[in-house]
């Protein structure tokens, strides 16, 4: 089995205390401890201004233990994308941001959705996941 | 001016035939603006103790819609096959299992936009914290 490993660390002066928050998982298939996600979608792509885009173009299996990164290597601090699921706004991603998420893929309506605003934004994503519907030739 | 940064590493040997050693690091800023986000709530923890059911952790409503919100989550299970749904607005966004933690931006865009927690199992924890615009 593939072993994928994800660490976040958050650190802050925001309270009278510095805080420091970090947690590291081993990235694996649903609801075991013996196989890990060992597919991997990964990609850097302009969106440019104007529409709303599936960032994930393929159908992963639905309900499982995907896990999704997007990062939105934008510079200009006003540039952001709206990230969606099925249409319902989820949240913003401005430029330097990074997401991490579970994804859930429920059923055949729940894309993941991408809109950019401000100007063409580029954004790099990875998706681990256990299998995708591929799209028939 | 605070300042809050968030830095992800993913990695794997073994997953492509190339190494994947990805880390970035992001210092939370406004909506479009670069002054470092001004709240937090947490960091807490929250025992779902009997029963099954979705429970609002955050109310859309009570926070500044079409922000720069982010939202660290982390189910401490032990048990693998434990898990909480997330959702917003209604909508799944995805199952956090055991040890998994995330990141969520949330921009909290109308009053219907609340983070809710269905936990799969009785008594299981979730670690969270919310950096608010």
């Amino acid at each position: 089995m593939a072993t994928t490993t994800a660490a976040v660390t958050l650190t802050s002066d925001l309270l009278s205390d510095n805080m420091s928050v970090s947690a590291s998982t081993t990235c694996m298939k649903a609801g075991t401890t013996a196989d890990g996600l060992d597919q991997i979608e990964y990609a850097i792509v302009e969106i440019a201004t104007g529409d709303q885009y599936d960032l994930i173009c393929s159908t992963p299996t639905a309900s499982k233990g995907s896990k999704l990164y997007v990062k939105n290597h934008s510079i200009d601090e006003t540039y952001y994308v709206e990230i969606m699921i099925d249409s319902q706004a989820i949240g913003r991603l401005y430029a330097g941001d990074w997401m991490f998420i579970p994804a859930d893929f429920h059923d055949a309506n729940a894309d993941v959705e991408i809109t950019a605003l401000t100007g063409t934004n580029k954004i790099e994503y990875a998706l681990l996941h256990e299998g995708t519907a591929l799209i028939a030739s | 001016m605070a300042t809050t940064t968030a830095t992800i590493t993913l990695s794997s040997t073994d997953l492509l035939s190339d190494e994947l050693a990805l880390s970035t690091t992001a210092t939370l800023t406004g909506a479009g603006n670069s002054t470092g986000l001004i709240g937090t709530e947490g960091l807490a923890r929250k025992t779902v103790a009997g029963g099954h059911g979705a429970y609002t952790l955050f109310d859309g409503s009570a926070y500044t819609a079409d922000k720069a919100h982010k939202l660290y989550l982390k189910n401490t299970s032990t048990n693998a096959a434990e898990f909480f749904l997330i959702t917003i607005n209604a909508e799944d966004l995805g199952r956090l299992y055991a040890g998994d933690w995330a990141l969520v931006p949330w921009s909290a865009h109308d009053d219907d936009c609340d983070i809710k927690i269905d936990p799969s199992h009785n008594d299981m924890t979730l670690e969270y914290m919310l950096f608010t615009d």
